[in-house]
C-alpha cells in the first residue's frame, strides 16, 4: 500500500504540534509520537552527522523523550520554571515520496522564545520522519536543525525545538 | 606524586582584600559582587589573567589530518587552530600581519595555505609568507617577507594531547601551571592505552552571566540536589540511585580544584548502570580487567571507580563523569560568556561504546540535555540578582558567601564536595592575580 498525504494534512498535523507545543500541553504533544521515536537537534558546527557517531544537542530515544516532558511538567525544572512563552512558525512546508508506511516532510521555522526580558530567536529547519496509519500522522524521527552558526545569545534549548 | 590525601591543603590565613574577606574566627568567606558586575574589573581580568595566564585552545584530535584548521577566540582574539602540512599542530593569530584583516574567514576546513582576501597576501599552513603580488614594491632583501610570516601566541604548548596558548611571553610553564592537575588529566587520558579523541559536533552556546559563575557551579556539589531534581528523579526511573556520600572537593595549586564524586552516576565503560543494558555489564567488567593488567589494580581503580570534575584555571573545566568532556570558558563582557563544549572518547573504544556514550552524557550534559539548561538558569538568575545590592555600603550586604564547609576545614576534617571549599581556592587565587592579596 502506498499511503499519498497531502501538504495539508501534514500542515495541519505541524500546525497543531506548534500548538501544543506554544501551550505547553506536552502529554498531548508527546501523543504525537509513536513508541520508539526520536527527536533530535545535531549541533550547529556538524548538522549531517550521524548522532552514534557526533555529539548532538538532543539525541531522545523515546524513553527521554518522555523523561523530558515529565520533567518540563516538573516545577524543578528551573530553567522553564515558569515557562517561556514561544510562537512558532512554521512554513515552507515540502512533503518527500512516502515509502515504507512512513512520509519524510521538510519545513523551516522560526521560534521566538520570550522570557526574563530577553527575546530570544531560534530558526532552522525541520527534517521530520512521519509515519501514516490508520489513525492519521504520528511522527517518527523528529528532527529540528538549527540555522544558528551558535547558540547566541539565548543558549538553551530547555524548551523543545 | 600523589594526590589521594583530602586533608585541607589550604593555608588557613585571614584575607581583606577589596573583593575578598576571608575571616576563620568567623569561618566566613566573603566575594564582592563587584567582581560579576564590573567592567573595571573585567578589564582588570583581560590584562592581569587572560593575557597573561596559560589558556585552553582545544584538543589536538579536533586538527586530526594536516592542513586541517578550525576558527577559534580566546580572551577575544581571533585565532587559527591549526595542524601544518608537516604534522605540527600551531596556533596563529587570525589576523593578516600586513593590515590586521581577518585573515582565515571558513570557520573550519582543511588548506595548504590561507590567502587574505584583502591584498592576496598569501601564508603557508607553516606560516610562512610565501606570495605577495607585486614583490618588487617592497624592499628586495629577503628579510622583508621573513619578518611578515603568520603571528603566533607567543607561547604554545601539548600536555597529553591538550593544547594550550599563552599571550605572555614569560611565565611558568605549562606543567608548572597544570601542576597538580595533571594528575587529574592524567586519570582522564589513560582510559585507553591511545589517549582520548574528540567527538566530532561541538557545543557553543552564549550564557548571561559572568564566567566566574560557571566556575562557581562546576566546583559547587551542594547546588546539584536542588538545581538537578528532576535529572535525578529521571536517574530513578531507570533503576540508578545516586548518592553524595563520600564525595570530595580538592583545592589544588594555581586555581584549580577538583570535584570527586562516588555515586554520580554511572560511567561508560567503566561503571555499569542500569540504562547501559545488559550486555554492557560484562564488557565493563572486562574493560576494567584489561585497564587493571595495563596500569596496576590501584591506578585501575582510581580510573574506572570515580567521576571526577576538574576546573583548569581560567578557562577549562573537565569532565570524567557519565562520560568525558571538555568545557572551555570565554569572557565577552562582565555579564556574557561564550561556552565551547566537546564529548571526547577513549581512541579504542568500540562503536557500540561509542554511540552509549553519547546517549548517556547527552541525557545531562549541554544546552539540550536535562540538568545544563538549569545550571544556566542559575548563573543567569545569579547576574540578575547581583544588581540588587549594587552600591549598598553595609557590611557584606553586596557581597556573596562562600562559606561552606569552613567550620569542618577549621577542625582538620577534609572538604566535602558538597562545601565550597573549590570555590574559595579558586577565589584566592583570582584574587592574587587581580593584585588583592593576603591581609
Amino acid at each position: 500500500m502506498i499511503a499519498t498525504v497531502t501538504r495539508q494534512e501534514v500542515e495541519d498535523f505541524l500546525f497543531r504540534e506548534a500548538a501544543l507545543l506554544d501551550e505547553w500541553r506536552l502529554d498531548e504533544w508527546l501523543g504525537l509520537f509513536e513508541p520508539g521515536a526520536t527527536y533530535e537537534v545535531p549541533t550547529t558546527d556538524r548538522p549531517d552527522e550521524d548522532p552514534r557517531r557526533s555529539q548532538y544537542y538532543v539525541w531522545d530515544d523515546y524513553e527521554l523523550l518522555a523523561a523530558r516532558v515529565r520533567r518540563l511538567k516538573s516545577k524543578h525544572a528551573h530553567a522553564e520554571n515558569p515557562h517561556s512563552r514561544t510562537r512558532r512558525l512554521v512554513t515552507n512546508v515540502r512533503v518527500g515520496t512516502p515509502g515504507g508506511g512512513t512520509v519524510p516532510v521538510y519545513a523551516a521555522f522560526l521560534i521566538y522564545k520570550i522570557r526574563d526580558g530577553n527575546v530570544d530567536q531560534f530558526v532552522g529547519r525541520y527534517e521530520h520522519t512521519l509515519a501514516v496509519g490508520g489513525e492519521g500522522l504520528l511522527f517518527r524521527k523528529r528532527r529540528a536543525v538549527l540555522e544558528l552558526e551558535v547558540l547566541r545569545p539565548g543558549g538553551r534549548l530547555s524548551f523543545i525545538l | 606524586m600523589s594526590q589521594t590525601t583530602t586533608a585541607p591543603r589550604v593555608k588557613v590565613a585571614n584575607r581583606r582584600s577589596p573583593f575578598i574577606h576571608e575571616d576563620w574566627d568567623a569561618r566566613t568567606f566573603r566575594v564582592n559582587r563587584e567582581a560579576f558586575r564590573s567592567e573595571e574589573v573585567f578589564a582588570k581580568e583581560r590584562r592581569l589573567i587572560w593575557d597573561r595566564q596559560w589558556l585552553y585552545l582545544g584538543h589536538e584530535t579536533e586538527v586530526r589530518r594536516p592542513g586541517d584548521f578550525k576558527q577559534r577566540t580566546l580572551a577575544g582574539r581571533p585565532l587559527i587552530f591549526a595542524r601544518d602540512s608537516n604534522n605540527v599542530v600551531r596556533a596563529y593569530l587570525n589576523s593578516c600581519p600586513h593590515r590586521g584583516t581577518i585573515l582565515c574567514r571558513e570557520t573550519e576546513g582543511n588548506a595548504k595555505t590561507f590567502q587574505c582576501f584583502y591584498h592576496a597576501w598569501t601564508f603557508a599552513n607553516t606560516g610562512e609568507l610565501v606570495g605577495i603580488p607585486d614583490p618588487a614594491a617592497y624592499p628586495p632583501e629577503r628579510g622583508f617577507a621573513a619578518e611578515m610570516g603568520l603571528r603566533e601566541p607567543p607561547r604554545f604548548a601539548n600536555y597529553r594531547g591538550f593544547v594550550f596558548v599563552s599571550f605572555a611571553a614569560n611565565g611558568p610553564s605549562l606543567r608548572e601551571h597544570l601542576g597538580e592537575a595533571r594528575d587529574y588529566i592524567d586519570l582522564m587520558v589513560d582510559h585507553s592505552e591511545r589517549g582520548l579523541e574528540v567527538i566530532p559536533g561541538t557545543h557553543m552556546y552564549a550564557i548571561r552571566g559572568n564566567w566566574k559563575l560557571a566556575v562557581e557551579n562546576a566546583m559547587d556539589g551542594y547546588h546539584f540536589s536542588p538545581t538537578h531534581v528532576t535529572f535525578v528523579e529521571y536517574l530513578k526511573t531507570t533503576g540508578y540511585v545516586t548518592s553524595d556520600e563520600g564525595g570530595r572537593v580538592i583545592t589544588l595549586e594555581n586555581g584549580h580544584s577538583v570535584l570527586v564524586f562516588s555515586g554520580h552516576g554511572g560511567r561508560v565503560g567503566m561503571q555499569w548502570e542500569p540504562r547501559f543494558g545488559e550486555a554492557q555489564r560484562l564488557l565493563v567488567e572486562e574493560n576494567v580487567r584489561k585497564l587493571a593488567a595495563r596500569v596496576g589494580e590501584e591506578r585501575a581503580k582510581r580510573i574506572a571507580g570515580t567521576s571526577r570534575i576538574l576546573y583548569v584555571f581560567p578557562n577549562l573545566l573537565l569532565f570524567d563523569i557519565e562520560g568525558l568532556a571538555a568545557r572551555q570558558l570565554e569572557p565577552v563582557r562582565p555579564d556574557f560568556t561564550d561556552v565551547r563544549a566537546w564529548e571526547l572518547a577513549p581512541a579504542t573504544e568500540s562503536p557500540e561504546e561509542r554511540e552509549l556514550r553519547i546517549r548517556i552524557l547527552g541525557s545531562f550534559i549541554g544546552p539540550g540535555g536535562l540538568a545544563t539548561p538549569d545550571d544556566v538558569e542559575a548563573y543567569e538568575c545569579v547576574q540578575r540578582g547581583v544588581v540588587a545590592t549594587a552600591g549598598d555600603q553595609r557590611p557584606e550586604v553586596d557581597w556573596s558567601d562562600i562559606s561552606r564547609g569552613m567550620a569542618r576545614e577549621a577542625e582538620g576534617q577534609p572538604a566535602r564536595n558538597v562545601d565550597e571549599a573549590g570555590i574559595r581556592g579558586f577565589w584566592r587565587h583570582w584574587d592574587d592575580q587581580i593584585g588583592g592579596g593576603a591581609a
